[in-house]
């Protein structure tokens, strides 16, 4: 390994061969989906950020959890309002800490919605559990609009 | 690449909110995304899966980016744990296989992504020299790079040229691409130095 890659006229076309051929397989549906999702960007809801996972502690500890497969806890915390999510069956169940009414939205990365009402405690219930791409939009009484990042189960 | 200054405008106008910065931003980067989902063998539908969710994530991140810089690599570790992730929903009832040689602990992550992030660079600085070459040296290295190999006989029918002249100018056009600012910077050093793998042969030197 004496030469560099760059000093041999073999190596280096091979190189360039690479570099062209790796850039002309990404299909453009691929970029197309990427610029999409700068529809996504929203600045006036403040972003509830993950906090916590309980798949995080069932991947750590491998196989020592009772629980059966199917709960799923989630911890989001914005500056005035926690989100805390949890699956459970068929259904996500969804609590706003404060306590306190309201409405969110569960928004899919397709562009689809679904609304549902937080009641005087701040629970909320949807069926059946989302799939693919999704976050909780959430606007409260009080006038407080989060959003949650990301979710994808 | 890291200090890119092309990147930083743009990481700074995109989170000013201008689709044509952010588009840029995907045009240059998906190729690195997509070629970590390559290395994972995920199936086309978990590719896109991948790229979406990190390109959403990115949206999010973006403004709290402080270092503009810092972009591509925080591009390759999100991939690559979105791809891990995708990995592990479709092994839920395999648990046996969910240490794959790609699931490494966080020095080595660290490592590996390193690595693609030097590969993504390279490449990246030799398709934006490749771009600006002349259109003769183009045309003539995409024969010549053609997959199985065009006989001389039939680069020199193409492009009027005679055969004699096809390896001097081959020799000539790979000079130039050599001596485009963006290669030259690559090879005066990279810069994304290896230095964390210099560490890590040290340590295992030292034990």
């Amino acid at each position: 390994m004496t030469g560099a890659w760059w000093d041999d006229d073999d190596q280096f076309l091979s190189a360039v061969k690479t570099a062209l051929a790796t850039a002309d397989e990404v299909p453009k549906r691929f970029v197309e989906i990427g610029k999409a999702s700068f529809t996504w960007r929203d600045i006036d809801a403040e972003l509830a950020a993950l906090t916590y996972d309980s798949a995080n502690d069932a991947l750590a500890g491998a196989g020592t959890r009772a629980e059966p497969a199917s709960l799923r806890c989630l911890t989001f915390d914005a500056s005035q309002l926690t989100i805390e999510l949890e699956i459970i069956g068929d259904a996500l169940h969804g609590q706003l800490v404060p306590p306190q009414p309201g409405e969110v939205e569960i928004r899919h990365a397709d562009g689809t919605s679904g609304a549902a009402r937080v009641n005087d405690v701040g629970y909320f219930t949807a069926t059946p559990v989302p799939t693919g791409t999704f976050r909780i939009y959430c606007h409260t009484a009080s006038d407080i609009v989060v959003q949650t990042d990301w979710i994808s189960l | 690449m890291r200090d890119d200054p092309t990147v930083i405008a743009l990481v700074a106008r995109a989170t000013e909110g201008e689709q044509t910065a952010w588009d840029e931003i995907v045009e240059r980067f998906a190729p690195l995304v997509w070629s970590i989902c390559r290395r994972f063998r995920l199936s086309e539908a978990d590719m896109y899966d991948v790229g979406q969710n990190v390109w959403l994530r990115l949206v999010e991140y973006l403004p709290s980016l402080r270092e503009p810089a810092a972009l591509p690599g925080w591009l390759a570790t999100t991939t690559r744990r979105e791809c891990l992730r995708v990995q592990r929903s479709g092994w839920r009832n395999e648990r046996q296989l969910a240490q794959t040689e790609l699931d490494l602990p966080a020095d080595e992550e660290t490592t590996q992504v390193d690595q693609w992030l030097i590969a993504h660079e390279r490449e990246s600085a030799l398709r934006r020299a490749f771009a600006q070459l002349g259109e003769r040296c183009q045309q003539l290295l995409a024969l010549l790079m053609r997959d199985p190999p065009m006989p001389y006989a039939a680069i020199s029918a193409d492009l009027g040229i005679p055969i004699g002249s096809i390896g001097p100018s081959r020799a000539r056009c790979l000079d130039q691409l050599r001596g485009s600012p963006h290669v030259a910077a690559l090879i005066d050093g990279p810069a994304i130095t290896t230095g964390r793998e210099g560490g890590r042969d040290r340590r295992m030197v030292g034990r």
